[in-house]
């Protein structure tokens, strides 16, 4: 879950969460989001939470190929 | 922050053949690592995880093995060398999770019952821990001889190991206190 400012909200204790990572990611991953169905890929970003080190991911909202 | 939490760093024993001497350096390491103040860890089997074989990647995620890599903040992986190669049904486990690993500091053990302590397997794990999101450290700890080096009762026959290991742990620590600062504190963009 994103706030009103699009960072991610930890699941566990709810602080804003720290974007830290991407990568692009070639199969298709249940609950991806957007992505591009033609490459068959997208961008999983990587969180996590300054105050529990709790970590989450999800996908990127962009596709690929406009990187 | 919680600057207070433990660093929990899982020692794996990476392979499931009987009579397997790598479980006698997977508890040295794992009996080291555990006298750090502030460090957390458990030596987990892979024999012991009750993972499919006819299926691959994060399709076989196994809860309690994914909940274990999502806690850590660092590895340590202990492989023996089988054919200069990793065991595969270590790749196998490591192959079932990916989020849990991004950012966190990886140290690798090797084991062998030759001169060089499995020092090909470590090579040839190094492309496999970078695109998981691992971050490898520059020490390792290389078992030579193994069928020697430990008596029947597991006992540790040459102590020059100790201080290579307290080497291997200090790097992997201090990567891991990086590595989390990191995740939890720079932001990519």
């Amino acid at each position: 879950m994103r706030n009103k400012n699009g960072k991610m909200i930890c699941p566990r204790c709810a602080e804003e969460m720290n974007h830290h990572g991407d990568k692009l990611v070639y199969n298709d991953m249940a609950g991806a989001g957007p992505m591009d169905r033609t490459m068959s890929e997208h961008i999983e970003e990587f969180h996590t939470c300054p105050q529990c080190g709790a970590g989450a991911s999800c996908a990127h909202l962009r596709s690929p190929s406009s990187i | 922050m919680e600057a207070n939490r433990s660093l929990f760093i899982p020692v794996i024993l990476g392979t499931v053949r009987i009579g397997r001497m790598s479980r006698h350096a997977a508890r040295i390491v794992a009996s080291e690592l555990g006298k750090y103040a502030g460090v957390e860890t458990e030596l987990i089997d892979i024999a012991k995880l009750p993972l499919p074989t006819n299926d691959a990647g994060e399709a076989i995620k196994q809860p309690e093995f994914s909940a274990a890599m999502s806690r850590a903040d660092a590895l340590v992986v202990v492989s023996p060398e089988y054919n200069h190669g990793y065991p595969g049904l270590l790749k196998h486990v490591l192959d079932s999770c990916l989020k849990e690993y991004i950012h966190k500091a990886v140290g690798i053990v090797g084991v062998s019952a030759g001169p060089f302590g499995g020092a090909r397997v470590i090579a040839n794990l190094l492309p496999v821990m970078r695109e998981l999101g691992l971050v490898t450290i520059f020490w390792d700890v290389n078992f030579c001889h193994v069928h020697k080096l430990f008596a029947a009762d597991g006992k540790l026959l040459d102590e020059a190991y100790i201080p290579r290991i307290a080497k291997f742990l200090q790097e992997l620590i201090w990567m891991a206190k990086t590595l989390r600062h990191g995740r939890e504190q720079i932001a990519l963009n």
